[in-house]
């Protein structure tokens, strides 16, 4: 598969600080790509750095074989990517249709936001409930679900998740392990940085690993699972026997 | 003065009328802040130099009324324009390189002062310090016990039909939540495709307008002078502070609680023999007790702000 969005040579950071070094990495189309490792290893940085969140020092980052090196995030909406930030990721003063909203924002075309947004609530019917409740009063999980759900109104074809597990309870992970399948499947291509790595390895077709700003393996989800030494060293799996099966998640639309 | 005094006095007093003013008042206020409130919570920082959009809307109001001779509602249109666009000319080639380059809030702030300093004593040299007067005359109507002037009259439904419209523009509009949506989180609204730059100028430009038109009536109700737009900026941060920082609803609220404060604060310091000059105290004094036990204001009350 061919890479829609793909980084080579990387190295980013804040401030002067260089955090990413030299990573090189792509998602095709329809796939799911977990970056993963320890905590202060980069990978929010790593993802930051794409949108300009965080600074860019030497590399490029391609779309659709375009270069869009330094590209601002506003203008990476309207192209074809989407970003989930790990925090304050909902506008809370909002309502979950406001919130919707602004997702397409950049979209014109009134009947088409209106049939998304009826597709949107099809997908999260947690939300449609809700629809007129301020994003501010949901639980972790149901403003996850909105982050996400207000990233796809933008009409992405690529999805950039920071840690959409983080402080989740079981339940509400696996919901949205649910929706990124069913994402997936509509061919949007995901890449999620993440440190629950059975959640993220159970979905993601790849994954990447991270360690010190550096990319120290990479290869399809299995093998990570499979390689013993990424698992102790990288990974911290090395306690529990894992059955990375009963972590798949069975879509059955 | 004993307490029975003081009680008599109070019972004299026309309270329709101190709940008139207070609405005159408040309505002045709330024009004149919506403008602060709304650029404060989107650039982060308080522009001192707000109160020199009144003042500069109320000289091109003066200008454009009083020597070229045009109907009041043409000084109105043409003062929130100019002023409108001389603000976004301000944020675009002083606040916003600041910001680019770092400065922090206090810098931006300072800068805002230095501003504020620049364009009154500018003002000062062009039109001069002494004070002026609109030469129109407004009718005056007696109804009970209540006496209304026109031009008050006039300064309420205006902040009525821009309470009201604002209302429907934040609320309704695909901008209106972009501007709530960029004062809420800035950097989720870029992520979302908002041009934050664009919004912060449209804010500017429409807040200085107000600012400008609440120069205008000030300007009508009292004089005309390079410190028309100082005078009030206590009353007016006191309103930002209180309604919340970028909270429009707030603002509302807290316009119209400062308003009544002020006047009802005037009738207790007349009544225990005190100069009604210590009324800017009752908007320092709100400050400071909003700042101490709830820093948020009423923000918490109007979550859609």
């Amino acid at each position: 598969m061919a890479g829609i969005l793909s980084t080579q040579n990387v190295k980013a950071g804040y401030n002067d600080v260089i955090i990413i070094h030299d990573v090189s990495l792509e998602v095709a189309c329809g796939e799911i790509v977990a970056i993963l490792g320890p905590n202060g290893s980069g990978k929010s940085t790593f993802i930051k750095c794409i949108l300009g969140f965080a600074k860019l020092f030497d590399g490029n980052v391609l779309y659709d074989g375009n270069i869009i090196t330094g590209i601002t995030s506003d203008k990476a909406v309207s192209m074809g990517i989407s970003y989930v930030p790990q925090i304050n990721n909902v506008f809370p003063n909002l309502t979950i249709s406001e919130n919707l909203d602004i997702g397409a924002y950049h979209r014109s075309n009134k009947s088409e936001i209106k049939n998304s947004i009826s597709e949107i609530f099809d997908m999260f019917p947690e939300l449609a409930v809700k629809k007129k409740n301020l994003a501010g009063n949901l639980s972790g999980g149901e403003r996850q679900m909105l982050a996400i759900a207000r990233a796809i109104m933008a009409q992405p074809k690529v999805l950039l998740l920071d840690e959409p597990f983080a402080s989740l309870s079981p339940k509400p992970i696996a919901v949205i392990l649910s929706k990124l399948t069913s994402i997936k499947q509509n061919g949007i291509a995901i890449m999620m940085v993440e440190q629950n790595v059975r959640e993220a390895l159970s979905i993601s077709d790849r994954g990447y690993v991270l360690v010190n700003g550096s990319c120290v393996m990479s290869g399809n989800s299995d093998s990570l699972f499979a390689e013993e030494f990424s698992r102790q060293k990288f990974l911290g799996l090395e306690e529990k026997k894992f059955d990375r099966n009963k972590f798949r998640v069975h879509n059955d639309s | 003065m004993s307490l029975m005094l003081i009680c008599d006095d109070l019972m004299n007093v026309n309270w329709i009328q101190i709940l008139l003013n207070s609405a005159v008042t408040g309505s002045l206020y709330l024009i004149g802040a919506v403008g602060l409130t709304v650029t404060y919570g989107l650039s982060g920082f308080p522009n001192f130099a707000h109160a020199e959009f009144l003042t500069l809307g109320a000289f091109i109001g003066f200008w454009i009324a009083e020597d070229i001779g045009a109907p009041l509602p043409v000084a109105f249109i043409v003062a929130f324009l100019i002023t409108g666009i001389i603000s976004v000319l301000c944020y675009r080639f002083i606040f916003q390189p600041l910001a680019k380059k770092g400065a922090s809030t206090i810098h931006l702030m300072v800068a805002s002062i230095a501003l504020g300093f620049i364009i009154r004593y500018s003002i000062g040299a062009v039109w001069s310090w002494t004070p002026m007067y609109f030469s129109i005359k407004w009718p005056s109507y007696i109804v009970g016990s209540v006496r209304i002037a026109g031009q008050w009259s006039l300064l309420i439904v205006v902040a009525l039909v821009l309470a009201f419209s604002m209302h429907l523009i934040l609320i309704k509009t695909r901008i209106g939540k972009a501007i709530r949506a960029s004062s809420s989180n800035p950097d989720l609204a870029l992520a979302s495709g908002i041009n934050v730059g664009r919004i912060i100028l449209i804010t500017w430009f429409a807040g200085a307008g107000l600012a400008a038109v609440a120069g205008i009536f000030r300007a009508v109700n009292t004089q005309i002078w390079p410190l028309t737009g100082w005078d009030i900026i206590l009353p007016i941060f006191a309103v930002v502070v209180l309604g919340g920082i970028g909270n429009y609803y707030g603002a509302i609220a807290a316009a119209f609680i400062i308003g009544l404060a002020e006047n009802v604060g005037v009738v207790f310091l007349t009544s225990i023999g005190l100069s009604t000059e210590y009324r800017m105290a009752i908007a320092f004094i709100i400050i400071v007790i909003t700042l101490i036990v709830k820093p948020q204001g009423l923000a918490m009350l109007f979550r859609r702000g």
